[in-house]
């Protein structure tokens, strides 16, 4: 469940939702009691003397606040990133062991995180919000409540920090802009754009996919009850088994590897390598060029050295990414139509040789050269019946779209992190955030130095290779790709920055900044970063 | 009355302040040109240096290098020394990007310089948001025509012709010379080789045969079944490599393999018919490509009669240690100098609109080596515009077709293709400008 942070974007808070979010602010008999217990816990070899306090919220969210005994004043409330809204069974990659809807409250990203803050005097607090799936609406809410339970429990809070990963990032900067009072600093983590943006990226990975190598895929339109989650997991398996004939068929050959058999494309894609085929839909839809394994900056020693880094190392990064990104789409959809009522991924005027745009130049080695791109675009061309575009229920748009859309309405401290090859979130995301926020500074809305971005990014190459020139996969996970993939030290860098600027009500200075990164070499700040908006956007 | 003059002074003193603030709030503004200093003046540039590109196209940076090291032995700019911060990108997009950013956020370079490659620049650009941050981006080594455009790209100038400017002058050149001989076209499958074909349809070539090739997909094996079907062709077909130096290797090596070398008459397009490095870098046998044809728009590199490419030579000697020189060098060279004009005619208060505007008024006018025309201006970013074509022998030496220099401009439209009478602004004493 934690390897898919599956977030996405943002509904937000209705006019009546934040009645009901100040209703709650105000009583607190509605809510079960508390139940505290003393106790301690372990960061490093240190023992921290803590209180720990769990209960339900009127909404029934469940909910945890920890109070460590030298409490130097300030709050932090974590809202999680996106789970799934529905019991899964064992389901490679996905849910190997299976997995039931979680509503456990959590109150930072990783116990490690939490032990250090609580050691450093920080009290923590977050939910487990009621609702699963995408749920800011409801996570907003919880947060709030999260904060006003600890107020009323513990009045020396001074200071609150607002701060999430991915769905739960978004949460809090949604809750920082519509109730700026309710917290002194922010910190969105890996922050996921709107629903419509993180639909439509994966929406279109998945449709791309469904067009190029199996049409079995259902992808959108999931029937009422029963019948629809057993379409879901259904959807699950063609794409993990579409991928799996794909990652065949690459490591069989990966210069000009097959097309999967369930495709039904005409013989003259089938004569493109599929990689070609894999990197356009990546180009198209937004999903980055770098993974886990690959950096599309690098090639093994020897006469593939330049054609492996220009023309194969990038699709096999879509790959890798575009796995994930399907998925998402497959249950992010499922979510989405049971909560708006209706299917919510449109690609029906969608241009998608806009989409690709200078890509086509930049990758067109990779992309088997002009006349392979227009190939392949021809074919998912809204002119092609072979390929149906997908219409969405009007209706459900509207209501996804009617909740609180983030404005850059920027008045505390708001200090985002984000990976430039984050594939579900993409990089864009944390972008859009800070363009929102320029835009409110120069129409007068926002006073300006209320934002800071840190970007996290890759090494500049790390592909490694086996003595025999094969990528090698990394045991572990490569910084600055994959979602919200932080490190501890990365995650308490930022933590400690927002808790600073919650105090001074200002972004710390630059020095400062540079000086709490140092020893962070994937971290870095500079103003005239610029990230490419989600397709969506641009 | 004393309170009224009280006030008046307190009113003056507060209009002193807060013209003082004013003016201490308004310094940070007034920051210094990023890359600028009294005494330095810090450049970029991001191009392969290593695998196969690099081994084409490798010496350019260092050329470069060691003209400014030249020009700051004699004074430098306007008192300033000019560094220049060499990446290397490898012909990767994503790591030119990676290392354009580097280059303008982390060193801090004034301009760039020099950047190599079409899908590499076109990333990069975008990338390090050069537009945005007004960044010049000098003589871009790459003939796409498509980076002339300044909506799109509104701080770049490339140096060299563009693509369909070659085919163009090619087109005439082949129609003129080789009337009745079956033509066949190898180019690459993107914007170079598209720029190339729409070239060759605005000059009215006919064309029998035309492959179109991803880049890094012809491989010798490709090569050797390309050139066996083209040999079909009846007589000496005329065959024309619009791709990069490795690629004319290929085919080149491919021929020889197969013995049918004497089968065609090759034409390699600028981009990739350096000698010097199809025969010292991919070893390409100096039979093979004596008396080629190929696309200039420089002196040849090896005329040490030509005053640029001898007093190149003697630069490269004295700075670039152990580097031959080649058409590869020489382009790195005419590159910097012509750098050094743009920066002495925006003047000692350097900025980067000043310099751009600089290059637009004056850029036309700046010498250089090449036997064509700059053709900046206002409207045109687009740097020579126009060719030569000789014929190489068995030294590599580049000698004019037919014995004369016949040389011809044109646009990337559809502009008629003109013979030129160009005269070469002389080079600059000791090939150290004096421009303002």
């Amino acid at each position: 469940m934690k390897n898919l942070k599956l977030t996405k974007g943002l509904v937000a808070l209705s006019t009546a939702a934040l009645i009901a979010a100040f209703t709650v602010a105000v009583p607190t008999v509605a809510r079960a009691a508390d139940d505290c217990q003393e106790t301690t816990i372990l960061s490093g070899i240190k023992v921290v003397d803590i209180e720990k306090c769990t209960g339900t919220d009127m909404n029934k969210s469940k909910y945890e606040i920890i109070m460590p005994a030298k409490f130097n004043g300030t709050l932090m409330v974590y809202s999680h990133g996106i789970r799934y809204n529905v019991n899964l069974p064992a389901i490679p990659v996905v849910a190997p062991k299976g997995s039931l809807i979680n509503y456990a409250p959590e109150v930072a990203p990783s116990e490690e995180v939490a032990a250090a803050l609580l050691a450093q005097g920080f009290a923590l607090g977050g939910a487990g919000v009621q609702n699963q799936g995408w749920n800011l609406e409801e996570s907003v809410e919880a947060a709030l409540q999260v904060i006003t339970i600890a107020r009323d429990k513990y009045p020396k809070v001074s200071k609150v920090v607002a701060w999430g990963n991915s769905l739960g990032g978004l949460a809090a900067q949604a809750l920082a802009e519509q109730m700026p009072g309710a917290v002194d600093a922010v910190a969105p983590m890996c922050i996921a754009d709107s629903a419509q943006s993180e639909i439509t990226y994966a929406g279109d990975f998945l449709w791309g996919m469904k067009q190029f190598f199996n049409p079995a895929i259902k992808g959108t339109n999931y029937s009422a009850g029963q019948a629809g989650y057993v379409e879901m997991l259904t959807d699950l398996g063609t794409v993990l088994t579409t991928f799996g004939a794909l990652s065949a068929a690459i490591t069989a050959d990966p210069v000009t590897p097959q097309w999967p058999a369930t495709s039904t494309v005409p013989a003259a894609l089938k004569a493109i390598p599929v990689r070609s085929a894999i990197l356009l839909l990546g180009l198209m839809s937004g999903v980055p060029t770098q993974s886990k394994t690959y950096d599309a900056s690098t090639g093994p020693v020897g006469p593939l050295e330049t054609s492996f880094g220009l023309a194969i190392s990038p699709a096999l990064a879509v790959l890798e990414n575009g796995a994930q990104a399907a998925v998402l789409a497959v249950i992010a959809n499922y979510d989405m139509e049971l909560r708006y009522g209706g299917v919510v991924f449109d690609n029906s005027k969608t241009d998608y040789a806009k989409r690709l745009g200078d890509d086509s130049d930049i990758f067109v080695a990779a992309l088997t050269g002009k006349t392979a791109t227009a190939g392949m675009l021809g074919y998912l061309s809204p002119l092609n019946p072979a390929a149906p575009r997908v219409t969405a229920n009007a209706a459900a748009v509207a209501k996804m779209n009617s909740v609180y859309q983030l404005q850059g309405k920027i008045e505390v401290p708001t200090i985002q992190l984000a990976a430039t090859a984050d594939h579900i979130a993409p990089a864009g995301a944390a972008q859009y955030l800070k363009n929102q926020y320029e835009a409110s500074v120069d129409g007068n809305i926002s006073k300006s130095g209320k934002l800071l971005t840190i970007w996290n990014k890759p090494a500049d190459e790390y592909t490694t290779f086996s003595a025999a020139g094969s990528p090698v996969t990394p045991t572990g996970v490569t910084n600055g790709t994959e979602h919200c993939n932080y490190t501890t030290s990365q995650i308490l860098a930022i933590a400690k920055l927002a808790a600073s600027a919650a105090k001074t009500g200002k972004i710390p200075s630059t020095t400062a900044v540079k000086a709490a990164i140092k020893n962070e070499p994937n971290l870095f700040i500079n103003p005239n970063f610029s990230a490419p908006l989600l397709k969506f956007r641009q | 009355m004393i309170r009224n003059k009280s006030m008046k002074r307190a009113s003056l003193t507060s209009a002193v302040i807060a013209a003082g603030a004013m003016v201490l709030t308004t310094l940070p503004a007034q920051a210094a040109t990023p890359g600028v200093t009294a005494n330095e003046i810090k450049l970029g540039i991001s191009s392969p240096t290593s695998g196969s590109a690099g081994t084409a196209y490798g010496k350019i940076p260092g050329a470069m290098k060691a003209y400014f090291s030249y020009i700051n032995a004699n004074g430098g700019v306007n008192g300033r020394k000019i560094t220049l911060i060499s990446r290397d990108d490898r012909y990767f997009p994503v790591l030119a990007a990676t290392q354009t950013t580097k280059l303008v956020l982390d060193d801090g370079v004034f301009a760039l310089v020099g950047a190599l490659g079409t899908a590499t620049h076109t990333k990069a650009y975008k990338a390090a948001a050069l537009a945005q941050e007004n960044v010049p981006d000098l003589f871009v080594n790459t003939g796409f025509s498509g980076f002339g455009d300044t909506t799109k790209y509104p701080t770049t100038f490339t140096v060299l012709p563009s693509y369909a400017m070659e085919a163009k002058i090619m087109s005439k050149f082949i129609k003129e010379n080789f009337a009745g001989q079956a033509v066949a076209l190898i180019a690459q499958d993107d914007e170079f080789g598209i720029d190339g074909v729409n070239g060759f349809k605005a000059g009215a070539l006919t064309i029998a045969s035309t492959t179109l090739y991803p880049q890094s997909t012809l491989t010798d094996a490709r090569a050797k079944n390309l050139l066996t079907g083209l040999g079909a062709l009846p007589g000496k077909p005329v065959l024309v490599m619009m791709g990069t130096t490795d690629v004319t290797a290929t085919i080149l090596k491919a021929a020889e393999s197969l013995d049918l070398v004497s089968k065609f008459t090759w034409i390699a397009g600028s981009v990739g018919g350096d000698a010097n490095t199809l025969v010292g870098g991919f070893k390409v046998k100096a039979s093979t490509i004596n008396g080629m044809l190929a696309a200039s728009f420089f002196p040849d590199a090896k005329d040490k009669k030509d005053e640029y490419v001898s007093q190149f030579m003697k630069i490269n000697a004295k700075y670039n240690k152990g580097v031959s020189f080649d058409n590869v060098v020489l382009q790195g060279m005419n590159s910097a100098m012509l750098t050094v004009q743009a920066l002495r005619a925006a003047g000692k208060n350097l900025t980067r609109e000043g310099l751009i505007s600089a290059i637009e008024a004056k850029g036309s006018k700046f010498a250089g080596a090449g036997l064509v025309p700059l053709n900046y201006s206002t409207s045109s970013r687009v740097g020579y515009n126009g060719y030569w074509f000789g014929q190489l022998n068995a030294a590599g030496e580049l000698k004019p077709f037919g014995g004369k220099l016949s040389i011809f401009t044109t646009d990337s439209g559809s502009g008629a293709i003109q013979p030129s009478e160009f005269k070469r602004p002389t080079m600059p004493k000791n090939g150290i400008p004096t421009n303002s």
